[in-house]
């Protein structure tokens, strides 16, 4: 009963309505796109939507006045990711 | 914001109660949070004061501001909030990330996933902060919701989270999830990952 209770809801859908553009890529451009789309296992929409969020996600932190690094899992070293 | 229907087992009697799920957390929630939620926040953290239980065997969440947490992830596109109300009352929180981390398990290392940065149940749900509580599934609704957005963003299911000690047990032995160990990169806290199979397996 309980379980049945809770695993019935899910009928809806989280994302909001969407909206439709162009996106005009050169050959090498939308060469990586493929590339990402099939090593992430996800369709090119998609690695759009998430190169978005993640633009937008350190774009905020740096306006916060925060640092971005990126380092290396292997020798610790880091190098600032800075955008212009 | 969108609501949609669901149920939570009143833990006294075993009957299940209408609740809602709200897919972003309201400056009516925060207020609910602030009235009634955190009062007992306050009151549990002076019963452990009292005790003398040291700082850092506090239940971690304790300390979540959920109203800075709301208004700082408003506008990002990688947050996503969630909520679920039942009689009126704030009964669960949730934040998840779509872009913090990918995945770690070898059948699924460097996807995409929905990570979960923060769940917490209201106290009056938890058998740690009172002696009845009163209903029964939010931490497992949250769980499925983030399955859900997982599969909306052609995720497949794909989660993950860093595990407050209180839950682990909860997220290998209810959800199903992969135990990874501590991650000396997140305060030791250990990090579990559900796959496309364990999604399926918890959802069915």
């Amino acid at each position: 009963m309980y379980l049945w209770c809770i695993y019935y809801i899910f009928e809806r859908k989280f994302m909001a309505e969407k909206r439709t553009m162009t996106l005009n890529l050169t050959e090498t451009e939308m060469n990586v796109l493929e590339d990402l789309a099939a090593k992430k296992d996800l369709n090119k929409t998609v690695v759009i939507r998430q190169a978005l969020r993640l633009y937008q996600m350190v774009d905020q932190r740096i306006r916060e006045g925060k640092k971005v690094f990126i380092e290396d899992s292997m020798t610790k070293d880091k190098s600032e990711l800075v955008l212009i | 914001m969108e609501k949609s229907l669901l149920y939570l087992e009143r833990r006294k009697t075993g009957e299940a109660v209408e609740a809602e799920l709200w897919d972003d957390i309201s400056d009516e929630h925060i207020q609910l949070w602030q009235d009634d939620w955190l009062p007992l926040v306050e009151e549990a953290k002076q019963t452990l004061e009292r005790a003398g239980v040291p700082r850092e065997k506090w239940p971690q969440d304790l300390h979540w501001k959920w109203d800075k947490k709301t208004i700082w992830s408003r506008g990002l596109l990688s947050l996503r909030r969630f909520t679920i109300t039942c009689e009126e009352k704030l009964q669960g929180l949730m934040l998840v990330n779509l872009t913090k981390m990918t995945g770690r398990v070898a059948e699924q290392k460097g996807k995409d996933l929905a990570y979960i940065e923060f769940v917490s149940t209201a106290p009056w749900n938890r058998p740690d902060m009172t002696k009845e509580p009163t209903f029964r599934g939010v931490g497992s609704v949250m769980v499925r919701v983030a399955i859900e957005l997982s599969r909306e963003e052609s995720f497949h299911g794909r989660i993950g989270l860093h595990s407050l000690p209180q839950a682990t047990r909860f997220y290998r032995e209810i959800c199903g999830m992969t135990e990874l160990g501590p991650d000396g990169s997140y305060h030791g806290l250990a990090y579990f990952e559900m796959t496309e199979s364990q999604a399926l397996k918890f959802c069915s």
